[in-house]
């Protein structure tokens, strides 16, 4: 069987070209030097290693105790491609919950007493009062988190209509792009090429129409198509993202055609942050 | 594929019913409510306030609240019919636990089973204390055959209710009920889109992500401890996720690039299915819970997505683009034996398999591009359009009684969450708050 490679798109610190790494070596620590520059040596030890701070963080975020190096590789965002394993918490499904099961009826029924099952909080009749658990379900999230990401979205969206990019609109159930988007990515193409450091997102939007699951499918494909396109132009592929939103992030919300066209979208970004 | 799955594949076509029982998939169950089932007549005499309506039971209409709950629990249960008993000479009022002579005369007149209750408040306890007793007559032993006495918060009013009307349900069926099921879905906040679960009547709603921007297409863990998801953690990637919802500790189970989406776990938690574009186009691929291994079961051109696991966890039916529009297709848990099952239309997406294993619940493009419900059964031989009229149906999921669904549709206009009955029956919204909700998803019963 021929080993999958792992392709470290933007090399492994951002400064190197891309790094094409076997998924045996990763796994099971076969001498690189043999299949690799030197000059990359100290750099796949750090990551066998898999210490470096960056990592350790994102363990704890997500409280995961028994994550592979593959698994924090992926989520630093560094890998592209195949051989990424997957990972389960070993915690999981120790059996079914019995505590709330019935008890049956009685001629002489004892007292239940109710303390809510999982999926049980909040207030009699909405009025939560002190007595109520509405603290047991919250996601221990980061409080910061909203906040942030709308920040970073606005400065996406000011750099993005800065740069003066244009989108792409699609016809319905189609990701196949028109003479007219053709001629927009064109436009895109010199201010891409004179900003060569900019890395740029490009979203795939769907109309509400189909459903949710099939959207991200066909939004996905119309964005692959924009970056298929500008690569056929002549911008480097490092310099571009895929990312495919479906019908999650409408940009406006009618139920007409005059919307559901502006919904059929590839949505150039000019990707800020992470 | 083996020979003999050849040949039986070959017999599937006009003998669907064959296959199932050569196949040995024992994924068709008898149902308890067949069409014909006759439900049991059940009338709730009332849950009277134990104090005048002066009393912090009367003043909080405790009873009244508890006895509407409950009637809607015994009406959804689809195993009683709920008769009014007013016009049996039966007169509310009725508390202790001895049945009323009345009882007995109503009997008579087809009722099967009588249902009464109490309700009390101590509000010099903090927080207060209720209480609630329940009682049951049944008129073929002319007898009172139980009761229950519940005590909680008030934050657990609706749900002795519902645990009383799943008591109902069990003691007549042997089945656990549905009343004190929830339902997760996705709501928008702001501009994000987050994870909440509220009871299965719509009520109690929680949320449970506030990452700020997209969580889609929840699905319960088989113990209803977890849910996995979509999350889109900084934007620009998309991973499946996995929230413990007593603790919202969070897991990262899948991040490969790509989409990374339609996650499900088998009936036994032992396999998570989900669909992934990382080595191109979107696939299916399945990780063993236990192993850590994961096994891609999809390899063609075509967009795989959406997979949905038969009751048996033997097969899984997934919707895929390989032949033009999406359609709908069967295979085995291990990827093998695949074969389409949807040939009516040019878009059939988001199936969802009833966990009775009869019906594969799905979204259909009727012929005026309109995009509802429809039903199939696994061997493509009985085919139904469940909903009708405007707006955009989708993500069907069923109750663990197989004998809901749950669907999210923009027939009044946002996108809001309904209930609807396996038959075609009762539609009702369940969601009537924000501006969208949506990817609604039944758990398991408890």
């Amino acid at each position: 069987m021929v080993p999958r490679v792992v392709i470290f798109e933007e090399g492994i610190d951002g400064k190197h070209p891309p790094l094409y790494v076997r998924e045996d070596i990763l796994q099971e620590g076969i001498n690189p030097m043999k299949k690799l520059p030197t000059s990359y040596l100290p750099l796949i030890l750090g990551i066998l290693v898999a210490v470096t701070p960056a990592c350790s963080k994102k363990a704890v975020q997500s409280g995961g105790d028994a994550q592979t190096f593959q698994e924090r590789t992926a989520k630093s965002g560094a890998t592209r491609g195949g051989g990424v394993s997957p990972n389960f918490p070993d915690t999981a499904f120790s059996g079914r919950e019995n505590s709330n099961s019935l008890r049956g009826l009685d001629h002489d029924p004892s007292e239940e007493r109710l303390n809510g099952d999982v999926g049980s909080y909040g207030g009699f009749g909405g009025n939560g009062g002190p007595g109520n658990n509405r603290d047991r379900l919250m996601a221990k999230s980061d409080p910061g988190a909203a906040a942030r990401q709308l920040a970073e979205i606005r400065s996406e969206q000011l750099a993005s209509a800065a740069a003066g990019l244009r989108d792409v609109f699609f016809a319905y159930d189609s990701f196949s792009i028109s003479d007219e988007g053709r001629l927009a990515l064109s436009s895109n193409v010199e201010w891409i090429k004179s900003n060569p450091s900019t890395q740029l997102k490009i979203e795939g939007h769907c109309d509400e129409r189909g459903t949710s699951a099939y959207n991200l499918v066909l939004g996905e494909k119309r964005a692959k198509a924009v970056r298929n396109y500008l690569v056929e132009l002549g911008v480097v592929p490092n310099h571009l993202s895929v990312v495919s939103y479906g019908k999650e992030r409408p940009f406006c919300t009618e139920h007409a055609e005059s919307c559901y066209s502006q919904n059929r979208r590839g949505h150039l970004v000019v990707r800020i942050g992470e | 594929m083996t020979f003999r799955t050849v040949v039986i594949a070959g017999f599937c076509a006009s003998l669907g019913l064959v296959w199932i029982i050569e196949s040995g998939a024992a994924d068709v169950f008898l149902e308890a409510t067949r069409s014909d089932f006759q439900k049991i007549p059940l009338g709730v005499v009332g849950i009277e306030n134990v104090g005048g309506p002066e009393s912090p039971e009367g003043r909080a209409k405790l009873g009244g609240r508890i006895e509407e709950v409950l009637k809607a629990d015994v009406r959804r249960s689809l195993v009683f019919s709920l008769v009014d008993l007013s016009t049996l000479g039966i007169k509310a009022g009725h508390q202790g636990a001895a049945p009323d002579p009345s009882f007995k005369q109503a009997a008579g007149n087809g009722v099967s089973v009588i249902v009464w209750g109490k309700a009390g408040m101590k509000t010099d306890t903090k927080p207060p204390d209720v209480n609630m007793d329940g009682y049951v007559y049944d008129a073929g032993s002319d007898e009172v055959v139980g009761g229950k006495r519940y005590a909680g918060s008030t934050s657990v009013v609706r749900l002795m209710a519902h645990r009383f009307a799943d008591e109902l349900v069990f003691r007549y069926t042997g089945e656990p009920g549905i009343a004190r099921t929830k339902i997760a879905y996705v709501s928008q906040q702001g501009t994000a889109r987050e994870l909440f679960v509220m009871d299965y009547d719509g009520f109690e709603s929680r949320q449970l992500t506030a990452d700020g921007f997209l969580n889609l297409m929840p699905h319960w863990s088989p113990d209803r401890r977890f849910l996995v998801f979509t999350a889109y953690r900084n934007r620009n990637t998309q991973e499946i996720d996995m929230i413990e919802l007593a603790t919202g500790k969070r897991w990262t189970l899948v991040s490969q690039g790509g989409l990374n989406i339609t996650p499900a776990l088998s009936p036994d938690g032992h396999f998570l299915a989900y669909s992934s574009s990382h080595e191109g186009n979107a696939e299916l691929y399945r990780l063993d819970t236990r192993t850590k291994g994961v096994q891609r079961l999809t390899t063609n051109a075509g967009g795989d997505l959406s997979p949905s696991w038969s009751p048996s966890g033997r097969e899984l039916v997934f919707a895929s683009d390989r032949s033009g529009g999406p359609q709908l297709f069967l295979m085995s848990a291990d990827g093998s034996n695949v074969r389409r099952l949807t040939f009516d239309g040019d878009y059939n997406a988001a199936p969802a398999w009833s966990p009775r294993g009869n019906w594969i619940a799905y979204v259909c493009r009727t012929p005026k591009k309109g995009y509802k419900l429809c039903l199939i059964t696994p061997d493509g031989q009985k085919r139904i359009q469940l909903t009708t009229g405007p707006g955009v149906d989708d993500s069907p999921s069923w109750s663990p009684d197989g004998r809901h669904l749950v669907f999210s549709s923009t027939a009044d206009g946002k996108s809001q969450i309904y209930m609807i009955n396996a038959d075609g029956k009762d539609l009702e919204r369940i969601t009537f708050t924000g501006t969208h909700n949506s990817a609604p998803t039944w758990s398991p019963a408890s």
